[in-house]
């Protein structure tokens, strides 16, 4: 078992295609450190010329409104403004003094009292106008979100004990770069790697069908080798993504493990902090949750279909799979957290914000973990019953 | 027709084929033997034009060479090689496999059915390849061949891995096409069939084409020539030497010693007989040289 | 051979590779992608509600909304001390208000009459002062150009704003105007094997008295029925529409960018698209086979043309400055709605240019494949 174990991880590391997607991913990361991360452009940043724009207009307001006889949104303002700027002037001193720890202690207090004001608000007061971007009109629910979800964030830092610096709350260090990515497309680059580097791992031996028929172990052995190369392989792609995680901690540094990251509950309806180790580590544990379903799943569909095209397009039908049901508010209607697919954003789903746009509150690490495991395993059963069938041939 | 005029190829500074000159006719079945790895299938690379000769050229009915990709074309329509095994669409069947050599060489359609019963292939051909036996590969190429029906046919171990009744039926259509007034080249390692269906036979070593009769000239007649003895202990062997200085004795590398008895008269023989009964040494035959001992003495020499 | 005998020759050539094609499981996976493919788009269309009018404006109130907070302003009236761009801005909110009001009870000349009205103001206020700030809240200029060469088209044809998105030619028409962001991706994994799977049959092949070029060449058609069939299965899974929600309206207008905002009729945009996409599968096949037979690869030929695909996106800039390279069409949806011309670098990348930019290239690589590639040096791979 050991020896065929080296010799498909041999066939593995020298595959012209799978040299090429390690390259190409190669290729990738350090094109995002050089160009893509230098632009990252945060909606919550800090900007000194903002703050001190609203602060001092409402401080205008304020000294120059006549409080006789006022229309109920003045009077409204002149009863919030003042709270309001007091933590705006908090965090324009604490910038002037660089003292980031009362920074982010303003800023959280600001904060919740803004989406406290905003979304109850009604119709005249407004998120950070970049929400509200033409065509999006779900501006207000994103904005409810990123307020509170930087609310709680800002509260951890002022809580705890860290390096703090103006890359850590923008989220721009290494390690916090790498969380904004697995809450985007990241999880989607793993996924695909994961299938074109697993997508011939079986069938690459119709080649040379003689050599391998003979080999003295079972096919289900063998196929349960194939699949561990295939899953080391895939977590080692891990590797080439690290480089740009390199450059990007060079200029903006790596940042901390213990930094807190926010975690919103859907039942409570508000956020909780985890440190950045956890955050991650339950991150990978669900992608390489997924990278096992995805792999059996390819060595299920080599052995039923024996066409490499065909393990491609289901690869990629069930990571595009979520897209077909996907609606904001849906899970309030459906029970999304039953399909597998519902999980592939999965720095979404451990950060809750998947919980928040599909209006569920059971798309849980846990719930994600039953539900990739139960396939997995009935997939691996399938494989199992169909690779010990008397008329079962592997070529 | 094909004329191969000083054709030298050469590999990593080895000529592996050296100034080859020979001319193949129709209605002639050559047989190509040597070891593996002497150039045979370079040959019959150069013939089709997969390897390019260094030197030389292959030259057609009416002059038709590889000077252009127009006249590979033309050419590839009077030649054909015999595919490769593990080439065959494994999820097609043996029929499709002959409908696709069939129509691109736009041969007569009936030639299919007739080579699938020729060759009894009826009770699989329309099954996947994918599920055939080594044998059944291999008479499913050679099929192919046949249902192309070019006019020169070149067979890379054509008897591979067939059972004895059909190594007969295959020679048998061999000699048939033959008749039909097609040039066939066949490598094969199978030399007593060979030898019973081959109007020429070539030995190849070093490059070089040697054909069989000019190697031992009675070999092509049908004339008494040899006494074979399969091992002949060697005190006999030095016995006889001694007792009949005037014959030419010799032991081959494969154990074989030959008596070359060309031009003896009958008195001769039986006191060479005699002689070998007496010594009881029973086992022996009167007759010609073998494909086989050639092969040995030719290439087992040391 | 006889030259009148040439094109049997190459008939049997391609009944020969559709022989060996029929039974390629690849083209049944690529058909089942297809239909799939059709029918998750119709329940996206059903889910997103697409062509709700009044959820479609209401998302434009609140970017005008928000674009509005940006100023700082007192008097708010027409004559107040506001910048012409907030009085402006101030207009296009009350049109939407009364769009969607026209929306709600149903009266689509006076729906028409404020998108006309809109495109107008948002139109003029590009040439203001300070547009750059609030650009972000507002439709790109060439989406709102598009906007109005469509309303004054259902003005002039007196046709209805409110269209089931879901009847027959009006989801085709949607369909096309986004198929095109992937076509050359399917297209590309389709065939990226097109020469590779041969190289597995190489003995077969080489000897076939028929040049190599001929024998690609029959690939190459038998891969383009693939790709004919592909299309027409798009039509045929949307035939279900007519039976549940109508044909629709063939001649309701598309604006499209072609060199000039103007408008096809959704008949005529299905066509262009359609040569498009021939066009763009042609040119993926081919450069597939040169590809397969540099690379002997075929995921690194994948490779290779997702990379070449997204070239653009990486490099916006180049877009500009090479107009006529034939990668920049291939998202040819970003092509019919003016989407280059938006960039910071504006590229004036318009419909024609396209095809014959992809024309010629097809020309060309037919051309290098016959003249550089032979079958005999094939070797298994």
């Amino acid at each position: 078992m050991q020896s065929y174990f080296k010799f498909e991880f041999l066939h593995f590391f020298f595959n012209k295609k799978n040299i090429a997607v390690y390259v190409i991913l190669l290729f990738f990361s350090c094109y995002y450190a050089m160009v893509v991360a230098p632009s990252y452009d945060p909606i919550e940043k800090v900007d000194k010329l903002e703050m001190e724009a609203r602060y001092l207009t409402r401080e205008d307001f304020l000294n120059s409104v006549n409080t006789e006889r006022m229309h109920p949104s003045t009077a409204y303002a002149v009863m919030t403004y003042p709270e309001w700027n007091e933590y705006e002037k908090g965090r324009l001193d604490a910038l002037e003094e660089h003292d980031f720890k009362k920074y982010a202690e303003a800023t959280s207090k600001w904060y919740t009292y803004s989406d406290g004001m905003i979304y109850k608000g009604g119709d005249f007061l407004f998120y950070h106008p970049r929400y509200y971007t033409y065509g999006n009109n779900y501006a207000r629910e994103d904005g409810h979100f990123a307020y509170l979800s930087a609310a709680s964030r800002y509260e951890g830092y002022a809580e705890g004990d860290y390096a703090l610096s103006i890359d850590v709350f923008e989220e721009r260090t290494a390690l916090q770069t790498w969380q904004r990515l697995l809450q985007s497309y990241l999880p989607f680059i793993l996924i695909v790697s994961c299938i074109l580097l697993s997508a011939d791992i079986v069938l690459k031996d119709r080649r040379n069908p003689t050599l391998l028929r003979g080999f003295p172990m079972s096919p289900w052995r063998r196929l349960l080798v194939k699949g561990g190369v295939a899953l080391f392989g895939s977590i080692l792609a891990f590797i080439p993504l690290a480089a740009g995680l390199l450059i990007i901690g060079a200029r903006n540094g790596f940042g901390s493990l213990d930094l807190p990251v926010p975690i919103y509950s859907h039942v409570d309806k508000s956020f909780s902090l985890i440190s950045l180790s956890e955050f991650m580590l339950q991150n990978m544990a669900l992608i390489i949750l997924w990278f096992v379903l995805i792999i059996s799943l390819l060595l299920l569909t080599s052995i039923l279909i024996r066409n490499e095209f065909a393990n491609l397009f289901i690869g990629f039908a069930v990571v595009i799979g979520e897209f077909t049901y996907y609606t904001r508010g849906i899970g309030f209607i459906r029970e999304v957290q039953w399909y597998p697919t519902s999980y592939i954003q999965v720095g979404q789903v451990i950060s809750g914000y998947r919980n928040y746009v599909y209006e569920s509150n059971a798309l849980t690490l846990g719930n994600g973990a039953t539900v990739l495991s139960a396939c997995v395993c009935i997939i691996l059963l399938t494989v199992f019953i169909i690779s010990n069938l008397p008329k079962f041939k592997q070529l | 027709m094909i004329e191969l005029k000083e054709i030298g190829v050469r590999f990593s500074g080895r000529d592996v084929l050296k100034d080859i000159s020979v001319v193949f006719k129709p209605g002639e079945i050559i047989g190509l033997v040597a070891p593996n790895g002497t150039g045979k299938s370079t040959l019959m690379n150069v013939m089709m034009n997969y390897v390019s000769p260094q030197t030389g050229q292959v030259i057609f009915n009416n002059g038709l060479g590889y000077t252009s990709k127009k006249n590979e074309v033309k050419i590839h329509q009077l030649i054909s090689m015999m595919p490769d095994q593990s080439d065959l669409y494994n999820y097609l069947s043996g029929r499709e496999h002959l409908k696709i050599y069939s129509s691109m060489w736009n041969s007569n359609k009936q030639l299919i059915d007739q080579t699938i019963a020729a060759l009894d292939m009826g009770s699989y051909i329309n099954k996947k390849t994918g599920t055939y036996s080594l044998g059944m590969r291999q008479r499913l190429c050679f099929a192919m061949q046949i249902v192309s029906d070019t006019q020169m046919m070149l067979m890379d171990e054509v008897m591979n891995g067939l059972d004895p009744t059909q190594v007969e039926i295959i020679s048998r259509i061999l000699e048939k096409k033959k008749s039909e007034g097609k040039t066939i080249i066949v490598a094969s390692h199978l030399l007593e069939n060979l030898e019973k269906y081959a109007d020429r036979i070539f030995f190849f070593k070093n490059g070089e084409l040697e054909l069989v009769s000019d190697l031992s000239p009675g070999f092509e007649q049908k004339e008494l020539t040899t006494i074979r003895i399969e091992e002949l202990p060697d005190a006999v062997s030095k016995l006889l030497c001694k007792e009949f200085p005037e014959l030419d004795i010799q032991t081959l590398p494969n154990q074989v010693t030959l008596i070359n008895v060309q031009g003896a008269t009958s008195q001769q023989l039986t006191r060479v007989v005699a002689y070998l009964q007496e010594h009881s040494v029973t086992e022996f035959n009167l007759g010609k040289v073998s494909l086989l001992d050639l092969y040995s003495m030719y290439y087992q020499k040391a | 051979m006889l030259p009148f005998l040439r094109g049997v020759c190459m008939r049997n050539v391609l009944k020969t590779v559709l022989m060996i094609e029929k039974s390629n499981k690849k083209n049944i996976a690529a058909c089942i992608i297809i239909a799939v493919f059709v029918f998750g788009l119709i329940s996206f269309i059903t889910t997103e509600e697409k062509g709700n009018l009044i959820k479609e404006r209401t998302g434009d109130y609140q970017s005008v909304s928000s674009a509005l907070y940006k100023f700082q302003i007192e008097d708010a009236s027409e004559n107040g001390d506001g910048s012409d761009l907030y009085k402006n801005l101030v207009r296009q909110q009350r049109v939407i208000s009364t769009q969607r009001m026209a929306a709600r009870v149903d009266r689509p000349a006076l729906y028409l009459e404020t998108s006309l009205e809109l495109a107008d103001l948002r139109d003029a206020a590009f040439k203001m002062d300070g547009f750059q700030d609030v650009a972000l809240y507002l439709p790109t200029k060439t989406e709102n150009q598009l906007q109005r060469v469509y309303y004054q088209e259902l003005v002039n044809e007196g046709k209805s704003v409110s269209q089931n998105p879901l009847s027959f030619y009006q989801f085709l028409g949607y369909l096309f105007g986004i198929i095109g962001a992937g076509w050359f991706i399917f297209v590309s994994i389709y065939s990226c094997g097109i020469l590779i799977e041969e190289f597995q049959h190489t003995s077969l092949i080489k000897g076939y008295p028929i040049s190599f070029g001929k024998y690609v060449l029959a690939k190459c058609s038998s891969a383009m029925l693939m790709v004919g069939i592909f299309i027409l299965l798009l039509f045929i899974c949307s035939l279900p529409l007519i039976y549940f929600n109508g044909l629709g309206d063939s001649s309701y207008p598309v604006a499209v960018y072609s060199g000039s905002i103007e408008v096809f009729t959704t008949i005529k945009f299905i066509g262009v698209s359609v040569l498009y996409m021939l066009l763009i599968a042609l040119f993926a096949i081919l450069l597939s086979i040169i590809l397969n037979m540099l690379l002997k690869n075929m995921y690194l030929t994948m490779f290779v043309q997702l990379l070449l695909y997204i070239s653009p996106y990486l490099f916006p800039g180049m877009m500009a400055f090479v107009p006529w390279n034939p990668i920049n069409y291939l998202n040819f949806s970003r092509i019919f709605n003016g989407e280059t011309l938006d960039l910071a670098t504006p590229a004036a990348l318009y419909m024609s240019q396209g095809l014959i930019t992809i024309g010629v290239c097809i020309v060309i690589m037919l051309f290098i494949i016959k003249a550089f590639f032979t079958a005999g040096k094939l070797k298994r791979v």
